[in-house]
Parts: structure tokens; sequence; C-alpha cells
């Protein structure tokens, strides 16, 4: 499994390529739509000079939600530079209230070889963002960079995403030792060690807890093949009575996870219970909706229950 | 009337599938010649026979013909190795073909040749203009170690490796360098001590020493390496199009998607929605069409071929990636509505076409159960042309083809 669809819509907007629209003299109302700046693998020119365009061209300051696609062409750069052109026009975006970095399909590269940079900047300089979604955690062809994040407090966000064949440890736990007292949805997609997932499990202990996270409603520690002991950990954990919504999902989880949980607390408060790509047999499916009958069960992507190889959904 | 004879495997899906168009149309079955009899070269041909060029493909025998003394007591018909055997035999057969007296080919041995050579097919393509995506050029390249350090100096980090002489994704390798020092080969062939071969499963290999083996072992029978060229999808699917061009005209686009980076059906792909591609590409659609026409110019002595597009930039252009001698088993696929194979599958469209004039002379124009068997939507496709049906005696050649 790989990304292979851009996202087509992002904080309840449908998303617009910006040079597409532009070129078919078709552009939206800057606040009706998520503007996504991105370049062409042949373009000449670079990501700075087509931001650039964007703010030339469109009523930037109304812009609420901003996707960045690819930033690279031929040859895959790291975000460094594109990512301080956007932070330098910061000024000119007092609307902005999502930003998705890396809207990026395999067909372009790979998840875990994109190159990424120290993110922190990008709760800093937008104070007044609720949505953030980060795709992708490699460093350079040097080996220097990668995804980074440094504790940080943030009043307003609300929404965290982590996308990674495998998140660095060290960003799990800036997550965990940042404040931020609107978050009601975290997700992160751990990945695996291969691909730089270096996190421990004692690093997700903090959001199992939620004693730092207050307003949290949803959490997703996803993407996991240690998802079984995860799923094991979330059966006991005192954040899970005050959730909605969880999300176990595109890990390697099993029947022995699927059984932790339905041994566990009671989980019939949630609204949704999120287990796509799984290798839960059909009996312990049926199991889940009988215990569940309320519950939005996200059984979708049933792997091979018998297969001695399990995969995350997302990986390189 | 001159005589129809088809070259390809009787029996076979595509042998049977022109047959049925031809007595659709109202045409006597056409005669076959079997693929193996002409490698053999045991096969007569009336005086002032037109052959209709068809692919060995379904023909077992001629496979074993063509590569089983390049193989010896390897040989498979799974193997992917013996391709420049393959091509050998081929292009020799057609040209002998084409040297009897009073033979008319429909279709040229020389651009065949061209079409299975990867490399050459580029380079005419890149020469007359028509968007490809950037190939590796120069001497071929001789092993693993060699393809590293030119694709570094190329500033090249996605490439496809197609064998030269490949089809239907034989032996393609979609090749791909990470930041630090990763590599990742997707590919359908499987690497075993015997030899390589051809699998219905997309695997990954990712250890350089089986990547290094992949590439050395597929070097030597020729390689056309091109940049991997980030495909629009559909339906989160990776998404290409094999347009059908006949006479100039594209008059058959079938979507194919995939959740891996090759797309043909037997690796899993399937049929997408030429409608959502339509709305996709939007103004952009005539142009991707006239992308495939162009491509199809170069091959002028050809009634049909059938090119791969490779959708960029989110369906507003496209590269081609091949073109296909024998692109036209598409069954069940109708025309484009708009265009003049409308309401026909390729096979009854290139009876239509022009090429075809000498051979497709209806003796019975009007008897009933062409009309029958055209299933409706030839006869509303006849409808839309009262003067072609006033035409006695052809079949609807249609004088405005293009």
């Amino acid at each position: 499994m790989a990304i292979s669809r851009h996202i087509e819509e992002f904080h309840g907007l449908p998303v617009t390529d910006f040079r597409a629209a532009a070129d078919d003299g078709k552009l939206p109302q800057p606040a009706a739509t998520a503007w996504r700046i991105a370049l062409d693998y042949d373009d000449e020119i670079g990501f700075a000079e087509v931001w650039e365009r964007f703010l030339e061209t469109v009523a930037v300051e109304q812009v609420t939600a901003v996707v960045i696609g690819s930033w690279f062409t031929d040859e895959p750069d790291t975000l460094t530079e594109p990512l301080a052109a956007v932070l330098a026009s910061a000024d000119r975006l007092p609307a902005l209230r999502a930003l998705f970095v890396g809207d990026i399909t395999y067909e372009q590269c790979e998840i875990s070889w994109l190159q990424m940079c120290d993110v922190t900047a990008v709760l800093e300089t937008f104070p007044a963002l609720e949505e953030l979604v980060v795709r992708g955690a490699s460093g350079d062809w040097d080996g220097a960079g990668g995804l980074a994040l440094k504790p940080v407090k943030h009043e307003r966000l609300k929404a965290l995403r982590f996308e990674a064949g495998g998140l660095p440890g060290a960003v799990v736990r800036s997550v965990a030792a940042s404040d931020f007292p609107a978050l009601e949805k975290l997700e992160l997609w751990l990945g695996v060690g291969n691909y730089g997932g270096d996190w421990t499990m004692e690093d997700l202990a903090p959001f199992l807890s939620g004693a730092n996270l207050p307003a949290l409603r949803h959490l997703g520690l996803q993407n996991a093949e240690q998802q079984d002991r995860i799923a094991a950990l979330a059966a006991q954990a005192p954040i899970v009575p005050r959730l909605t919504g969880l999300a176990l999902s595109m890990g390697a989880l099993t029947d022995e996870g699927a059984a932790a949980l339905l041994e566990g607390q009671p989980l019939t408060h949630l609204k949704t219970l999120d287990l796509h790509h799984h290798y839960l047999t059909e009996g312990m499916q049926q199991r889940l909706r009988e215990a569940l009958p309320g519950v939005e069960l996200d059984l979708s992507d049933q792997e091979d229950p018998n297969d001695n190889w399990r995969y995350v959904a997302i990986s390189e | 009337m001159r005589q129809l004879v088809v070259l390809g495997c009787p029996g076979q899906r595509r042998v049977e599938l022109f047959t049925a168009a031809a007595r659709a149309a109202g045409l006597p079955a056409p005669a076959v010649l079997p693929w193996s009899e002409l490698l053999r070269g045991r096969y007569e041909l009336q005086p002032g026979a037109v052959v209709r060029i068809d692919s060995p493909g379904e023909d077992p025998e001629a496979d074993r013909l063509l590569r089983g003394p390049a193989l010896g007591a390897g040989y498979a018909a799974t193997r992917v190795e013996g391709g420049p055997a393959w091509y050998a035999g081929l292009t020799a057969a057609l040209r002998e073909l084409a040297s009897r007296p009073g033979v008319r080919l429909l279709g040229d041995p020389a651009e065949i040749a061209v079409m299975f050579d990867k490399r050459r097919t580029h380079a005419l393509l890149a020469a007359a203009g028509v968007p490809v995506p950037p190939a590796l050029d120069g001497e071929p390249v001789g092993g693993y170690r060699e393809l590293r350090e030119r694709l570094a100096a190329a500033g090249l980090h996605r490439v496809f490796l197609k064998p030269a002489h490949g089809s239907s994704a034989s032996g393609v390798v979609a090749l791909e360098f990470g930041p630090r020092g990763q590599v990742q080969a997707t590919t359908s062939v499987e690497l075993t001590p015997a030899g390589l071969f051809n699998s219905l499963t997309v695997r990954r290999y990712r250890s350089t020493a089986e990547v290094a083996e992949l590439v050395d072992r597929l070097a030597p029978e020729g390689l056309h390496v091109e940049r991997w060229v980030p495909k629009a999808g559909q339906g989160g699917r990776s998404a290409d199009l094999r347009v059908v061009v006949i006479g100039g005209r594209a008059t058959h686009v079938v979507v194919r998607t995939s959740r891996h980076p090759m797309t043909n059906l037997h690796l899993g792909g399937q049929r997408g929605e030429t409608e959502l591609v339509r709305a996709a590409a939007g103004d952009a659609w005539p142009r991707l069409l006239a992308t495939a026409e162009a491509a199809a110019e170069c091959f002028p002595a050809s009634p049909m071929v059938g090119v791969d597009l490779l959708p960029v930039s989110g369906w507003r252009r496209a590269l081609v990636g091949e073109v296909n001698a024998f692109g036209d088993l598409l069954p069940n696929l109708t025309g484009l509505p708009d265009g003049p194979a409308a309401g026909l599958d390729t096979y009854a469209a290139q009876l239509r076409s022009p090429a075809y004039a000498e051979v497709a002379h209806r003796p019975d124009a009007h008897r009933p159960d062409a009309h029958r068997q055209g299933r409706g939507e030839l006869r509303e496709a006849e409808g839309e042309r009262p003067r072609d049906r006033a035409d006695e005696g052809q079949l609807h050649v249609d004088a405005t083809w293009r």
C-alpha cells in the first residue's frame, strides 16, 4: 500500500490546484477552497516562484486553508526553503486556519523518502492555526535534517496529524511535551523502524493518559506493527472514556489486540472506532460488531489473518 | 475481391474477435495464417492476398520457436529472457512475408520492428516532437553499477526499466532511489537461480544485491531506461490510458488503473472510468487524444496502433509511454461516441477504416444478419451515415475518417 491519491478535501473545503485553476481562468473565491500550491514534475521554476504567484494572484488575506504539494521536481529536495517561503509570508495570511504539508503521492515520491525539516516554526508563526497535517519524515541526501518538532505551546490548534512510514520518537515525545489546550483530534501514523520510526511504547503513554490534552476527543495511534500492544494499552487507557473517536487502524492488528479491546474498559460510548487495514478473523470482526452495536466501526481493508508477514498500511 | 488473411493464432481471442467482426460486417471469415507456420516458413498464400498482421502472443508454439533456441533447456513460456531472439525471429519472418510476390500487408514490418524496440520508438517519437519521458540515451546500459552512475549523472532518481523487446510488462521494473541510499524495485519479475520469470504478482526488491542481480540479468538483452513520470490517478489508483488510433484517428480509449505503478490488467489492473477522465481533463481532453494521434503519425504505414498515454499534471497533459503494434485487444470496448468508431469495437472499426477498403468489399450489403450481429450500435452508427449506406458494395469505409 502506498499513498496514491491527492487529497480532494481539507478543512471541510474542496481542494483546488492553484495553477490549474489559474491556467483555466477559473479561480474560486479565496475562502471557498483549500488552495493547493505545488510544482509539476518537470517544472523549470521553483516552489518559491509558484508561491509568490499565488500571493499575487489570489486575495490571500481571505484564504483559510492551504495545501502544500510537491515542492520539488525531478530531484527530490528538502522542505526547508519552501517552508521558509510560506512562513515568510505569514503576515499576508491572517485568515489561515489550516495547513497541509506534503500532498504527494507515491508516483511522485514515497512517503518515507520525503525530505522534511523542523516544523515547529509553523505553529509559532501561525498562532491562529486550527488544523495541521504533516506528511513525511525523512532526512536529506546527506543524512541531515528530517522531521523535527520542539515542544511548543499553541492555544488554538484543534487538529494535528503526522503521517509517516516511520515517525521519529523525538517528534512523538515533542507532541506529548507540547501544550495544546484546544487540541481535539490527534492522529499519529507511527510507522516502522526501517523507515525511521524509532518511537517506543513509553512515548505513547502521555496520549493514552491524556492528562496534558484536556480537549482531546479523537485519538489515532495508527500504522504500527505493534498495533496489538497499542490496542491492549488503549483497552485500559484513562483517556478513552472521554473520546468520541478512537483509531487503531492501518497497523498489524490481530485477534489478540481486538480481544484485549473487548476485554478492557467499555467502548460503547464511542461514535467511531477505526480499525481499517487489520488482520482480524471473520469471527473476531463479528464479535466486535456485536459488542459495539452503536459504534461506527470501520473494519474495511481486511488483510489475511493467516499471513505470517503482517504489514502496516503505509511504510515505504 | 482480394482474400483477407489474418496472421495470428487460430482459435485464440484476437483471431476470433476479428473474425466475428468480419462476419458481423457481412464479410467472409478471413483465412488464418498461424504464426508458427510463418516462422517455419511453411505456408502458401493466394496471389493478391491481403494480410492483416496480428500478434504472435497467443501462440505458445510461436514463442517456443522464437525463444526456445536461445533459452535451450531453460525455456519456459514465463521466462523473461530471450527478447533479442524473439525480436530477430519476428522481424525476419515479417520481412520474408513482405517479400512474397503479390502479397499486400496491412501493417509494415519496418514500423513493427521499431515498435518492438522501445529505444527506437522513444527516439522516433522524441525526434518528431511527441512528448515522451526523458530517457537515458547513448550506449546500452551494461549492468547495475553502470546504471547507477549514469542515473546519478542524469539526476534521475525514479525510472522505469523496460526490456527493449518486451511486451505486456514482461521484465518491466519501476526503480527508485531514496535519500539515504535506499533502493526499491517494483516488478512482476521473479528472480530465481534458474533465471527471471514473469509472475502475476507485483513484488518489491529492496536489497541492493537483489536489485543489482535483477538489473545485471536484464541489461544484456537491452534496456530502455526512462524517467518514471508521476502519473495522475483515478479513485486512488495509478492510471494510464490506452488509446487505439485507427487510420490516424483516436477511436478507442480505455483507462487502466492499478495500485501498482504498472497498470497491466494481468497484474491486477482494472478498467477505469473514461467519463471521469474526460471530466478530470476538461479542456485538455482533445489534447490528450491529439498526443496519441501524433504518436501514431510516426507510424504512417500502420493501420492501427495502440498508444499508451501517461497522464500527468492532473490529467491536463500526457506523455507517450509506448506504442503497441498489436494494441487492439480490448474486448467489448466501443469507440468514442464523438469519433468515427462510435458504437464499434476495435475490430469492427478497423474493418471500416480506409486501410481495409480493399478487402472490406461486401458482396451482400444488405444481408440482414449483418445488422443483427452488429448489435444495434452498428445500425445506429450506420444511420448517421446515410451517404455511406448508399455506397453499394462497400462496407461503409468512411471517406471522412480523418
